[in-house]
């Protein structure tokens, strides 16, 4: 290289290097908020029918209102301070239930608009529930409006003949070939109503018998999308009603229209064929402020589903024009709750603002509120011990003896467990004395002193206490003796001939640190030798999916506040089952309960006698019921322990710094 | 003129390469790993994870999810939407977190390379004195010691006893220092090394020797004849510099809580998140070949014995 390059070439790296630092060290910083919370990993999304986490509800919660809201009621627990939140009137201003329990009829404020002024009517309920139970949304919480009738039918897609169905036609705004689509699956194409008459299958192609269940459910799906649907169509009136006698000719639909062997020209394409719950007897809209509601069978905890975010209104005009996920981006999102949402920078924070457009916008004290994403407990703790943060919820457990002697730190019970699930099929753990010995045979007051620290309550049953009306069990006593005696009787006396059971946990320092106590405490007691098995969270999941394990630790946290939503888990070949466990008199008991809503006392001893059975049973070994762990600064007011830890940011006031 | 250019052509050409490889091994690892994009403990039915299947493009065979979605990568450059941070494309992850990384990884790099070249060119001159011990001591110990526990002291140094830095977050001048600082101290400790020996090398050259034997001033002779020289092992380390200060970031990140892309590394490759792990791999591996590549065309240009081939 000739010099002259040279020394070009050096002036050059000097010039970009110092553009670089300049460019490095421009910031815009956004002005302080009033109010800074720690808000663990970044939300996943903020659209409500898709999010499913803590972080996510901590958002949703304070920018979206749905009929009603969980706000205090009542005194606070004198033991623990819990403040008991009950469904108070949101968007709907009263309701009123019908004898039977089965029809709620909702009398909504007229004076509720979006953010941007839009008004709220019933109608938007029908068209975000609809969206909610829509199979595409991919709602994870759609079950909780299964009582509605048609919704389960409608969100699993399962149609019968004779059926009043929809049939979504293959025009939706991006639907060309290579179109992005999938992505946007609202706004809807047109859709045709009418009465399913036959539906025209081909051939089901034979499966081997070797295929995995996993292939072959989706070889059965892929010939599904074959079927042609003929259908008897009638119109639609200018009000959106459906006259189903009305019949202006035969139609037919598949989803393969151009490949099924079974379609002919006249076929059309379709995104699929559902039954037509919008227009059925679910949701009923006599006019803009009022919503009637109809249950398949009474649910004495449905005013708390509709407390509960995934049945939170989401704004139609706005999903409309943008299309999912669009719509949640921070300069096109629409809001309906206290705040909005005013800027969203991924991994690190989400500013929201008052929500001036509020109909209770006179009761939101605090202007702008900062969510940090954050998840070291560590970083969090610093940042709230120099002054960036005024609300931690999850402190390091290291330094929990030391912040329990303060003011700001807010221990108190929450609906949630931890607990180990046991592969009751593979021996030695398939014997219930087995099980009922180990679980006996922990020492849990050692796990939540020692390790946990922050006042967990030890469990020796499925269902927290704190749930309103329910008397749990008396559960099991610790008893080591007893433990020993039983696992003699199942022959293994002294723990001689005990196989090596292997526990499986998730990559985290917490619960290594509770596995090796369990490890230890088993091996002197009992004489049972443990392995320890650590995965990260994927593979853990698949594991347990597939119950290929022999202990593995696990939590749960109450959906809302009633038994079920622990009971629920250990049905039969239930989702979250994945032990193996089944139990007819279970199943039966769990069943009544759900049909006996109209009689609250019956139904709750029902449950309590399912739970007694788990117990007895033990397909799981609780080990503590959580505590929430929140530190906040004793210059803000309205914060309190709740059951499910949710904390409503308008509630809250900041006192002036007298100083 | 144009061996340069011809260079560059060469290297773009090794670049699409090594990308297609990186691609391919990864999209196979990524398939190979158990579980799936979609597990979580709350288990969906059979018929919605396939509609969720369907939305991601997942839901065809993998020969055909490899080449629709390297297609999407080589016609529109659109890297998909991420699986789990569902509201964004794996390009708006990129666009939000890459100048945060960028803007420390600046800040780390310019103050290791002011700071190990002073204390470098210090130590040789001043060889065998005090001086030249405890720097070199100071040295050994910035490349032993882990960056988080040097960021966890430095907290406690700067944040809680004098009160000078922000504890955490992003958004300021202030608060982009102390990680900086912490992410590029070991990187300084290494340059402080590579600058002594060069220098030293460099001082016992014969033309050097001639300079010092004519009178010139010491300072003369350092910065306008030893310096030069001495610089040569210091810029061919900053390639792998680049790359240290960019992937050590993850911890720090997590430390001071910042919006980088190092964070979105781990949890990608943890959460199955398929397209968007394929993202970060496919940036850092421009981001490293381009810095390498930047190194060895500037080293031909400063070192007259380097040819470039």
């Amino acid at each position: 290289m000739p010099p002259e390059v040279r020394r070009a070439f050096l002036m050059l790296a000097g010039i970009v290097a110092v553009a670089m630092v300049v460019w490095a060290a421009r910031f815009q910083p956004l002005p302080p908020a009033d109010f800074t919370f720690q808000n663990g990993t970044d939300p996943k999304t903020l659209d409500p029918h898709r999010a499913t986490g803590q972080p996510e509800s901590r958002i949703i919660f304070n920018v979206f209102a749905g009929l009603l809201q969980a706000l205090p009621d009542g005194p606070p627990d004198a033991e623990t301070g819990v403040q008991p939140m009950s469904a108070q009137p949101s968007i709907a201003k009263s309701f009123t239930v019908s004898e039977d329990g089965k029809t709620y009829t909702f009398d909504l404020r007229d004076d509720a608009v979006w953010s941007d002024g839009v008004p709220i009517t019933s109608e938007d309920f029908r068209w975000s529930w609809t969206r909610m139970l829509h199979p595409e949304t991919l709602c994870q919480y759609s079950f909780q409006l299964y009582q509605l009738p048609h919704a389960e039918a409608y969100n699993t897609g399962v149609v019968k003949v004779g059926d009043r169905v929809e049939a979504e036609l293959w025009d939706r705004p991006d639907d060309v070939p290579g179109g992005d689509s999938s992505t946007q699956n609202f706004p809807r194409g047109t859709i045709r109503y009418g009465t399913l008459v036959e539906i025209r299958k081909p051939d089901e192609p034979t499966y081997p018998d070797t295929m995995s269940n996993d292939a072959r459910e989706k070889a059965e799906a892929a010939w599904k999308e074959d079927w042609v649907y003929v259908i008897d169509v009638c119109d639609v009136a200018e009000d959106g009603s459906v006259d189903w006698d009305d019949v202006s000719g035969q139609e037919t639909f598949c989803i393969n229209a151009a490949t099924s062997p079974v379609a002919d020209e006249e076929t059309q394409a379709t995104h699929g064929v559902l039954v037509a719950f919008d227009k059925l007897e679910a949701i009923e809209t006599p006019d803009p402020q009022t919503l009637i509601v109809r249950l398949k069978t009474p649910v004495p905890y449905f005013p708390d589903l509709l407390a509960y975010y995934p049945t939170f209104l989401v704004p139609k005009h706005c999903i409309e024009e943008f299309g999912a996920p669009l719509w949640t981006k921070d300069d096109q999102i629409v809001c309906n709750g206290p705040y909005k949402i005013e800027k969203r920078l991924l991994r690190d924070r989400i500013r929201l603002r008052k929500n001036e457009k509020y109909f209770d916008a006179d009761q939101v004290s605090i202007e702008t509120i900062d969510a940090i994403s954050t998840e070291s407990g560590n970083t969090a703790l610093n940042m709230y011990e120099t002054g960036q943060l005024e609300w931690v919820y999850d402190p390091p457990s290291l330094l929990l003896d030391e912040l329990r002697t303060r003011d700001d730190f807010h221990p108190a019970p929450m609906l949630s467990v931890y607990f180990y699930r046991i592969n009751v099929k593979r021996p030695p753990m398939d014997d219930v004395r087995v099980r009922r010995a180990v679980a006996m045979a922990i020492d849990r007051d050692q796990v939540v002193n020692q390790i946990t620290k922050a006042g967990q309550i030890p469990a020796y049953r499925l269902v927290p206490p704190g749930m309103a009306g329910y008397q749990s069990p008396e559960g099991f006593k610790p008893d080591i003796e007893e433990a020993r005696r039983l696992l003699a009787e199942a022959g293994y006396p002294g723990g001689r001939g005990f196989p090596k059971l292997t526990l499986l946990y998730n990559t985290q320092q917490m619960h290594r640190a509770i596995a090796e106590v369990l490890q230890q405490q088993l091996l002197n007691s009992l004489n049972i030798k443990i392995e320890l098995q650590n995965m990260e969270w994927g593979s853990y999941l698949d594991k347990v999916d597939q119950i290929n394990y022999d202990i593995a630790r696990a939590g749960w946290i109450a959906d809302f506040a009633d038994p079920t939503t622990f009971l629920d888990l250990w049905v039969t070949d239930g989702a979250q089952n994945s032990t193996g466990w089944s139990n007819k008199r279970f199943d039966e008991l769990l069943q009544e309960a759900a049909v006996a809503g109209d009689q609250p006392e019956k139904r709750m001893q029902l449950l309590a006698e399912a739970e007694q059975i788990w117990i007895d049973e033990m397909p799981v070994i609780p080990m503590y019921f959580y505590v929430s762990k929140n530190l906040i600064k004793s210059n803000v007011e309205g914060f309190f322990p709740t059951p499910q830890d949710r904390h409503p940011l308008h509630l809250l006031r900041l006192k002036e710094d007298k100083e | 003129m144009s061996d340069v250019l011809s260079f560059i052509g060469k290297r773009l050409l090794w670049m699409v390469a090594t990308l297609w490889l990186v691609y391919t091994i990864s999209f196979v690892l990524m398939r190979l790993a158990p579980g799936g994009p979609f597990s979580s403990e709350r288990k969906v039915p059979p018929a919605i994870e396939r509609q969720m299947e369907a939305r991601y493009n997942l839901d065809g065979s993998y020969v055909e999810q490899y080449f629709d979605y390297l297609g999407g990568i080589v016609t529109r450059g659109d890297l998909g939407w991420s699986l789990r941070l569902e509201d964004y494309s794996v390009n708006e992850v990129i666009a939000q977190g890459l100048p945060v990384s960028a803007s420390l990884a600046v800040f780390a790099l310019i103050f290791a390379i002011v700071l190990g070249v002073t204390a470098g060119v210090i130590s040789a001159v001043y060889r065998g004195t005090i001086a030249d011990t405890s720097m070199m001591i100071a040295a050994v110990v910035g490349i032993a010691v882990p960056n988080f526990v040097l960021a966890s002291v430095a907290i406690l140094l700067f944040v809680f006893g004098l009160n000078i830095f922000p504890a955490a977050g992003w958004g300021t001048l202030k608060q982009v220092l102390l990680p900086a600082i912490c992410l590029g101290a070991p990187v300084a400790a290494y340059i402080a090394r590579l600058a002594r020996t060069g220098m030293l090398e460099s001082l016992s050259r014969e033309h050097v020797r001639t300079a010092i034997a004519k009178g010139l001033p010491k300072s003369a002779v350092i910065f306008k004849h030893v310096l030069p020289g001495a610089m040569l092992p210091v810029v061919s380390y900053l390639g792998p510099a680049t790359a240290r200060v960019l992937t050590g970031s993850l911890v720090l990140e997590q430390i001071f809580a910042l919006p980088g892309i190092g964070s979105h590394f781990i949890n990608a490759a943890l959460q199955r998140d398929y397209t968007l792990a394929m993202g970060m791999v496919l940036t850092y591996t421009v981001i490293l070949f381009v810095m390498n590549s930047i190194v060895d065309l500037s080293y031909a240009i400063i070192d007259p014995r380097v040819k470039l081939q």
